[in-house]
This record gives structure tokens, C-alpha cells and sequence, in this order.
């Protein structure tokens, strides 16, 4: 299968600051790859390159055989290239509910006069989209929280709420921006099993940026190790546990 | 889809009392005449066209978050809009109001252009402001055609025909076309373009990252704000029926912005609080000649100092009909 994603020897400098250097993967759908390395390492770089937040300085992306570098993000994002950010991005004065309805926005069909009409097809087309939106809270069992407000939640209901709302838009790839920082332990399960079952029932294909090393090592299928903008390792959790470099590098003087 | 979304009680229970609950006030408010002298019925009817007035208006500052302070241009624009085309080229009333909605649409995509361009908070409140001012220009130079400070006077008034001379036969055209304004206002924010509209306000850079076309929604909304306005400019050059620019200054738009704030920002029911209490306020406190603008005030204050979501708040703690989400915040 060829990959959904993939980087080839790209390059990030800034004004003499090597962001990253010669970095190339390949992202598959169904597939968690967790980033991971210490402060500075390239991996916020790394999402904003993918992204299109910044532009590389070489080398070449491809989203299903589709140069994307050098796009803008909103070209980028229209191509299903959907990221989560640290600090929420919620709409806190809508309900549950109409956070995930705003992600199906594009898949409701209904135009201007059929809405503003009330016409049976726009009616029907918003319930489809509800029906859909409350399927989709209900199978990350937050459905009893569809009717309450954002703002009303905790942190890690919300950043629950903020994942949903962006599978709702059905991306071929998310890019999570460390999924669970902040969470209550429990929480943070729930967050990696959430990941694990969107990549495995939906075929996701999920990039995740995450500090918490024992999370990773449960959820991801393959970790890629950063260290000062390089990429010295990647694997599976088994693989990258043993490598002497990462061991080295990124665990310090283990 | 309009119950889906109330909090708390199943949806098809909501849904079936929210059909009732929005006919209900306009029902009511057919009997008016019955009980209503000349005065009081004019009042209704000012009511009526000061409904739209901010309904117009809440769907930019309320709902798409923008301080734009377009709403006298559009209402302004709407009113002369009527006057000119039934006294200069002898138009109908009818068509001379759906001419007024296209122009207070068409004004409205103007003043989309600066909120397009990136223009926001108070460079956007400024230049929106100047809009209005300009427009009162317009009105006082174009004399040829809007016969400047004397006034532009409209032809008596008649729907297909039949004459309208009565305060009470322009209220129940007033009242069919607020009724059908509202719905069709209260369609368009229950639906994706309500939502998208909203999430704009909230946080416009997710909104984009969701897919969403933030330009087109943004247009979407002050332009159907300025058909809103558009229309109640009509209603209200045929209430008064002279049209004279002094109406569309700089204190109506704080009549409109107040209108909306005390009714509660983004709440449709809001709006309509909004338009009704402060058009009846200041007419009760004349009776107190010298002290009516002192009583008006506080009224204003006391209501955002303790209701900073408006009269409409109250009705959500009151009732679970009334916590409608797109109705109230």
C-alpha cells in the first residue's frame, strides 16, 4: 500500500537555527505514529511543516502521491490534513453538539433558500448530519454530554470534544498535538484508546506529538525519535526501547 | 431540526413546543387592535419595525461577533430606497420593499468588504460608523431625489390596490412580513450556515482549519443583516411616511446597539425583547418631560450591569422552552 503521507529529506531552518534536518517517513492510514524527542527537537516544526505553518527549506511532502509543500495551510487542510491544537480551538458558546455539527459542515448538502426556507430536504439533511454527529459522540461516549455547553467541561472532556469534532470531517490524517498533556490519568487512557480506535475502526492514519513515554510506548504502532532537528530512530516500541542513540539522546543517561 | 439541539429534555418534545411557542407571540400580538387607540397601535407598529431593526443588527454584533455599526446605513438605505421608488418612479409598495431588501443586501456586501479585508473591532467600528454618517450625506446633498432635510414623502399607502390608510391595517402587514423575516432569520441560524456563522465568532482560525469558508459566511451574514435592516427601512418609511435623513444619525445606531445589547447578543428572542422594550421605554418615561433620557439610562445600565446577557437570560432560567440554544446564549 503506498503510504498516505509522506516526507522526503525535508529541511527546516530558520535564521540560523536548524529546525530540522533531512527528516523522511511515511504515515499510513490505520496506523498511530507517535513524535517523539526532547524540548526543541523539531516536533512542533515537524506538524508545522506537514501543516503548511511553515514552509520547507528542502526537501519534498507528498499527501497520497501529491506534493504538498509550499502550500498554504488552508489548501492543505482542504485536502483532509486536519490538526489538533495544544490550547483547545473549541467554539465555547456552542453545545457539544454543535461543535461536532460545525466539523460535518461541508458533508450537509443543503444551500442557501433551501435553509433559510426550511424546505423538507434542508431539514432532512440537517437531521441526517445530527443523527451522524450523535453517533459519533456515543461511540466516544461523550454522547451524554452532546446537549451541554463547551465551556461547561473539563479540560480533557474538551480536548475529547475537540478530537470528535475533527474525525467528524472524516480526515484521512490527523496530526494530535500532544493528545494528552494535562489529563487525569484515567483520562489520558481513554485519550490513547480513543487514537488506537479511530485508527483502527475509522483507518485513520494519526501523527501524534506526545511527552508522556509510557503512553506511547502502549499506543503507538511505530515511534519516530527527534533530537536537535534529526531523526535518530524509528520503529516500533520494542525497537526504539532498545536503540542505544535514543537511549542516549532522548532518555538522557539511562 | 430544531428541537435537536435545546438542551436537556428529547428532541421531538422541544421540537413540538418550540412550533408552538414561536407562533404564539404573534398570535397574541394580532389582537392588539382590539384593545389599542391610534397611539398605542403606532407604537406597535414602530415596535414591529424596530424588531427587524435588530434582528438585523444582532445577526453581525451577536452572532458573527463583528462591531460593525453598518445598521443605520442599511436601515437608512432601505427607508429612502421605498420612498424613491414609489414617489420618483410610482412603484407599488411591495415591489418597492423587495427593492429595499436587494438594496440593503447590496449595502451590506459593501460593508462586508472591510470585515473581509481583515478589518476588526474598532477600525471596523469606525469605518462601518463613517458608512452611516456618509450615507446621512447622501441623503442631505442628493436633494434632487431625496429633497434633503425637507424630507422625502411617500404616496399614500396601498397593497395591491386596496388602500392602507389605518395604523391597524399597516400593523398586520408589519406583522406578517416581521413574522416571516424572523423565521426565515431563525431557519438560517439553526441551520450549518447559523453554526458557521457562530464558530466564526468563537474562533475564526479552527473555523477555517474545519474546512469552512470563513469569507463566504462572513459575507453571508452582514448581507443578509442588511436585507434584515433593508426591509425594516421600508416598514418604517411607511409608518412614518415622510423619510428624513436626521433618523439614520449617529444616536439611532446607539438605539440599535442598546436594542441589542439589552436584549442579549446573539439571541434572536433577544432581539425581539430588544426592538419592544426600548421602543417602549423612552415613549412611557415622556411622561416625566426633562427626566426621560436620566430614567432611560439607568434602565440601560441597571439591565447590563446585571443581566450582561440581556432580558432574554432571564427567560432561559425561567423556562426550558426558552433555552433554546440559537435563541438564547
Amino acid at each position: 500500500m503506498d503510504p498516505l503521507l509522506e516526507l522526503k529529506n525535508v529541511s527546516v531552518h530558520f535564521a540560523g537555527l536548524k529546525a530540522l534536518t533531512d527528516v523522511s517517513f511515511a504515515a499510513r492510514g490505520g496506523e498511530v505514529k507517535a513524535v517523539i524527542g526532547p524540548n526543541g527537537a523539531g516536533k512542533t516544526t515537524l506538524f508545522n511543516v506537514i501543516s503548511g505553518y511553515v514552509p520547507p527549506t528542502a526537501g519534498e511532502i507528498y499527501l497520497e502521491n501529491k506534493p504538498i509543500h509550499g502550500l498554504a495551510p488552508h489548501h492543505i487542510s482542504a485536502r483532509g490534513v486536519r490538526r489538533t491544537f495544544q490550547n483547545g480551538g473549541l467554539f465555547g458558546e456552542m453545545t457539544v453538539l454543535e461543535n461536532v455539527l460545525t466539523g460535518l459542515h461541508v458533508q450537509i448538502s443543503s444551500g442557501f433558500f433551501g435553509l433559510m426556507l426550511g424546505t423538507r430536504a434542508a431539514r432532512n439533511a440537517e437531521r441526517e448530519a445530527t443523527e451522524k454527529a450523535r453517533r459519533l459522540l456515543d461511540m466516544m461516549d461523550m454522547g451524554e454530554f452532546a446537549d451541554q455547553q463547551v465551556k461547561s467541561l473539563s479540560g480533557g472532556q474538551q480536548r475529547i470534544v475537540e478530537i470528535v469534532r475533527t474525525v467528524a470531517t472524516e480526515p484521512p490524517l490527523m496530526l494530535l498535538d500532544e493528545p494528552a498533556v494535562g489529563l487525569s490519568p484515567p483520562m489520558r487512557e481513554r485519550m490513547m484508546e480513543i487514537i488506537r480506535r479511530l485508527a483502527g475502526e475509522q483507518g485513520v492514519a494519526i501523527l501524534l506529538i506526545e511527552h508522556a513515554i509510557d503512553l506511547v510506548m502502549a499506543g503507538a504502532d511505530v515511534i519516530i525519535v527527534l533530537n536537535a532537528g534529526q531523526k535518530i530512530a524509528e520503529g516500533s516500541p520494542e525497537q526504539v526501547r532498545e536503540d542505544r542513540e535514543v537511549l542516549e539522546a532522548y532518555l538522557g543517561h539511562a | 431540526m430544531s428541537g435537536d439541539t435545546a438542551s436537556g429534555s428529547p428532541a421531538p418534545v422541544q421540537r413540538s413546543r418550540w412550533i408552538s411557542t414561536f407562533y404564539l407571540l404573534p398570535v397574541l400580538a394580532a389582537f392588539i387592535p382590539l384593545f389599542a387607540n391610534e397611539y398605542i397601535q403606532f407604537m406597535a407598529n414602530r415596535m414591529l419595525v424596530y424588531i427587524l431593526v435588530t434582528v438585523g443588527f444582532n445577526l453581525v454584533v451577536g452572532n458573527l461577533g463583528q462591531l460593525a455599526f453598518a445598521n443605520t446605513a442599511f436601515f437608512g438605505i432601505g427607508a429612502y430606497s421605498t420612498a424613491i421608488m414609489m414617489s420618483h418612479v410610482g412603484l407599488p409598495y411591495w415591489v418597492a420593499l423587495i427593492i429595499a431588501a436587494i438594496a440593503g443586501g447590496l449595502a451590506g456586501l459593501l460593508a462586508s468588504i472591510t470585515a473581509l479585508r481583515g478589518i476588526r473591532l474598532y477600525y471596523l467600528a469606525i469605518i462601518t460608523l463613517a458608512f452611516g454618517e456618509l450615507m446621512r450625506w447622501v441623503y442631505l446633498h442628493a436633494d434632487k431625489v431625496t429633497m434633503g432635510s425637507d424630507g422625502l414623502p411617500l404616496p399614500p399607502l396601498d397593497l395591491f390596490g386596496l388602500p392602507i390608510t389605518t395604523e391597524v391595517g399597516k400593523f398586520y402587514i408589519f406583522l406578517a412580513i416581521t413574522v416571516v423575516v424572523v423565521k426565515a432569520t431563525s431557519n438560517l441560524l439553526r441551520s450549518r450556515i447559523g453554526r458557521a456563522i457562530m464558530a466564526i465568532r468563537d474562533n475564526e482560525l479552527t473555523t477555517a482549519s474545519l474546512g469552512i469558508s470563513t469569507a463566504h459566511h462572513i459575507v453571508l451574514a452582514f448581507v443578509w443583516s442588511g436585507v434584515v435592516v433593508g426591509i425594516a427601512g421600508a416598514m418604517f418609511a411607511a409608518l412614518v411616511g415622510r423619510v428624513f435623513p436626521e433618523s439614520f444619525g449617529l444616536i439611532e445606531v446607539i438605539v440599535h446597539f442598546a436594542m441589542v445589547m439589552v436584549g442579549g447578543t446573539g439571541s434572536l428572542i433577544g432581539s425581539v425583547i430588544g426592538g419592544v422594550t426600548l421602543t417602549a421605554l423612552p415613549e412611557y418615561f415622556r411622561q416625566f418631560p426633562g427626566m426621560e433620557e436620566l430614567f432611560f439610562g439607568i434602565i440601560i445600565i441597571c439591565i447590563l450591569l446585571f443581566l450582561p446577557k440581556g432580558i432574554a437570560s432571564i427567560l432561559a432560567k425561567l423556562s426550558a422552552v426558552f433555552r433554546e440554544r440559537y435563541y438564547l446564549d
